[in-house]
């Protein structure tokens, strides 16, 4: 009997998108893209590829990863857009996914924040220090060993990991 | 009472959707088709509420995965030169390759979605199966990447920069071997790695270039769980579309276990460039 039971509720159709609606009958009616137009999308992802692939074996310094993650976004907008119709998608379904991303980013940073700025913060301690920095950290390594680098550059001088003197 | 009641909600929804003909009075077969579960009104608010599920689910995906991204951030920023080194012992060839044949299955899992939006149920079937061959070659060419890294001791763990690996290579041992060495009986100081990157190198990695293969395996490795998952998902939606469960008028597991596929892609698009490709040419 609960199939009976009215529902005060206004179907999907009045908050969804033009595109991703229905009709009077409450159908699902979305957009069917040609397959033509996936091939061409495929395509595209492939030349981003190529591109990503051929920029990695020229050195541009620091901006080779900042290249790489700019194609990756390119690649994956394009899946997210077409592959997954969220371009003919209901709009808050975008939002839900976007908002991910935006977490992300405060997760990063934060973190970021607190392992890049340790070794600052606990100047005084005295009892640790940061191996990279040489200065003191609460969650560094014991100020009377040596540190992973200079027992590094012991065994094998000339490949030597980068320390900032 | 509750039928009076919703005849009149009918009512009303036909005069807003101001259309000449009635709607059908529900509990008629054509407005309750057997797909239609019995809390949602109509197809559509059932599959825009599938949709937006299936949405936040990848949501929670890109967070899980993210705990690793950021794992790789950190520790790439603080051994930005390590990172560079081990990553030469990726092989670019091979990871374009896998990203060649899931952006192709991507298609192929778009297309299914489509030809199940039209109603060709043989070509969805057709896609579908095309797909999950795409899955088992980057499961396969990701077998042979693994397999080839154990075999050089980039395995984090006891045997990565464990004393006497680099001497083994040096002999020419079986690096293999490493795993099966006591590791009381020699110091558990971690050594230097000396070993041939896919440039044909011989480059030695510090110990805590661990750290960079902890991550590869990892990252590589849940995303291939998601690889796995996905399959399986698509079998099932191949076996339903076979037995006949969808029509364009209810195609919403197709359309689901391909957004799942897509998002198996989507990790892989940023994987690829962060561990193949960031860093300097040689």
């Amino acid at each position: 009997m609960a199939a009976d039971l009215p529902h005060t509720m206004e179907p999907a159709d009045s908050g969804a998108s033009a595109s991703t609606g229905a009709d009077a009958h409450g159908a699902v009616h979305v957009h069917i893209a040609s397959s033509r137009f996936y091939v061409g999308i495929f395509a595209a992802l492939i030349c981003l590829t190529i591109a990503t692939v051929k920029v990695s074996y020229y050195d541009f310094g620091a901006a080779n990863i900042v290249l790489a993650l700019v194609i990756a976004t390119m690649k994956a907008s394009l899946v997210a857009a077409f592959f997954m119709h969220l371009r003919h998608d209901n709009l808050f379904n975008t939002i839900a996914f976007l908002a991910a991303f935006v977490f992300l980013g405060i997760f990063i940073l934060l973190t970021y924040d607190d392992t890049g700025y340790r070794g600052q913060v606990d100047n005084d301690y005295g009892g640790k220090i940061d191996p990279r920095t040489g200065q003191g950290a609460a969650g560094g390594e014991p100020a009377t060993s040596a540190t992973a680098d200079s027992v590094a550059a012991e065994k094998a001088p000339g490949a030597v990991v980068g320390k900032k003197e | 009472m509750f039928r009076r009641c919703r005849n009149m909600v009918v009512t009303e929804r036909t005069k807003m959707a101001n259309v000449s003909e009635p709607l059908q009075v529900p509990g008629h077969e054509e407005s309750h088709p057997d797909f239609l579960q019995h809390h949602f009104d109509t197809p559509a608010q059932q599959f825009g509420a599938a949709k937006l599920g299936m949405w936040v689910f990848i949501a929670t995906e890109i967070l899980m995965f993210g705990g690793l991204f950021c794992a790789y951030a950190i520790w790439r920023g603080q051994d930005p030169k390590v990172f560079d080194e081990a990553h030469h012992f990726l092989n670019k060839i091979l990871g374009a390759s896998n990203t060649i044949v899931l952006l192709f299955s991507s298609l192929t899992a778009a297309l299914a979605v489509r030809s199940s939006q039209v109603g060709k149920r043989n070509l969805t079937s057709f896609y579908l199966v095309v797909t999950i061959a795409c899955a088992c070659i980057f499961l396969v060419i990701k077998y042979f990447e693994y397999s080839h890294k154990f075999h050089l001791g980039l395995l984090p763990g006891h045997c990565f920069g464990h004393p006497g690996l680099s001497a083994a290579i040096q002999n020419g041992e079986e690096v293999g071997t490493c795993l099966r060495m006591d590791v009381n009986s020699a110091s558990v100081m971690p050594e230097w790695v000396r070993a041939v990157d896919e440039e044909g190198h011989v480059t030695l990695l510090s110990p805590r270039a661990n750290m960079f293969f902890g991550l590869y395996f990892v990252m590589t490795g849940l995303h291939g769980l998601h690889v796995v998952i996905g399959m399986s998902i698509l079998l099932w939606v191949l076996y339903k579309n076979v037995k006949g469960s969808f029509s364009p008028a209810y195609f919403t597991p197709v359309d689901l276990g391909a957004l799942y596929w897509h998002l198996v892609d989507l990790v892989w698009i940023y994987l690829f460039p962060l561990l193949y490709l960031v860093g300097k040419p040689e």
